[in-house]
């Protein structure tokens, strides 16, 4: 009795802190802008996976690189929104930035366990990143076309 | 007379350089990066068989300091060239020398960079393009199709 009671207030309080985090998912400004930033983040987060699938660990300080610069983006996205919601997109970017440059950091390693959980890490950070924003302008990691190793598609 | 009969032929080879001018055309054709993704937009293109194609290749990204180019592969080999490609390095633009899987290819640009190819279109077919940088061919590719 007492272990379903938990259940069903675990499942309530889940259910309320998902309302709330989409509750807080605000409009933005220039939502197409925000749209193409975190596409451009997810792309970048698809190349640096498929760069540890492909066990190339001396790339992905050069993929580091590249979600640094295209960080730029969501910048110039939210450059219009009121200061709160732009302090707050900024320090969860801010999150995506350490993350990625972990991911590179642990590259060095060589250990694709390590790199792994890094590359993890930044998913779940870019996760939070997209939660700031309506549904529709999501692009979460992994949501893009996953690459096929053996080869192009086309002929 | 002599001189009219020894001009006959030149008549007769610039009429089919005439002709051959005439019946194959030239044709423009423009591809870009879909901004700082790791896509082709268009990526699907048209020509004629046997056309004298001019391409050019908008590199339109705006944030992202990476490299791309434009390269027609023949038909089943754009992983493999690519694979050769990541061997040759950068000094040699990610492309190996001399492959002669290659049917054309622009040289690697930065953002904001256009760079063209000029080649004659093979027979028709259905022809893959791609991005020879490190990575890029496994999400920027397209296919050129090859009409009779």
């Amino acid at each position: 009795m007492a272990t379903k009671t938990l259940a069903l207030l675990l499942t309530v309080v889940g259910l309320a802190f998902g309302g709330i985090r989409e509750g807080c998912a605000a409009d933005p400004k220039s939502p197409e802008l925000v749209h193409t930033a975190l596409r451009i983040l997810a792309s970048v987060y698809a190349d640096m996976d498929a760069k540890l699938k492909n066990q190339q660990f001396d790339r992905l300080p050069h993929e580091n690189q590249e979600f640094q610069d295209g960080s730029g983006a969501m910048l110039d996205a939210i450059a219009g929104d009121p200061a709160d919601f732009k302090a707050t997109v900024q320090a969860s970017l801010e999150m995506t930035r350490s993350a990625a440059q972990h991911v590179a950091d642990l590259s060095k390693s060589r250990d694709a366990a390590q790199v792994k959980s890094a590359i993890d890490a930044l998913a779940a950070s870019m996760r939070t990143l997209n939660g700031l924003f309506p549904e529709a302008l999501r692009a979460e990691p992994g949501s893009l076309p996953a690459p096929k190793h053996g080869g192009p598609a086309t002929p | 007379m002599l001189t009219s009969l020894l001009m006959l032929p030149v008549g007769f080879v610039g009429y089919q350089v005439f002709a051959a001018s005439v019946l194959v055309p030239d044709v423009e054709l423009s591809v870009a990066t879909d901004g700082d993704l790791l896509a082709f937009k268009p990526t699907t293109l048209v020509c004629p068989s046997g056309a004298h194609v001019s391409l050019t290749f908008f590199h339109t990204g705006k944030y992202i300091r990476q490299e791309h180019d434009w390269v027609l592969t023949v038909p089943g080999q754009a992983a493999a060239v690519a694979k050769t490609g990541l061997k040759a390095g950068e000094r040699a633009g990610y492309l190996r020398p001399g492959d002669r899987r290659v049917l054309a290819a622009t040289r690697l640009c930065g953002k904001g960079e256009q760079v063209s190819v000029q080649f004659t279109a093979p027979s028709p077919g259905s022809y893959p393009f791609m991005c020879s940088y490190p990575g890029h061919g496994e999400f920027m590719r397209g296919v050129l199709n090859v009409t009779p």
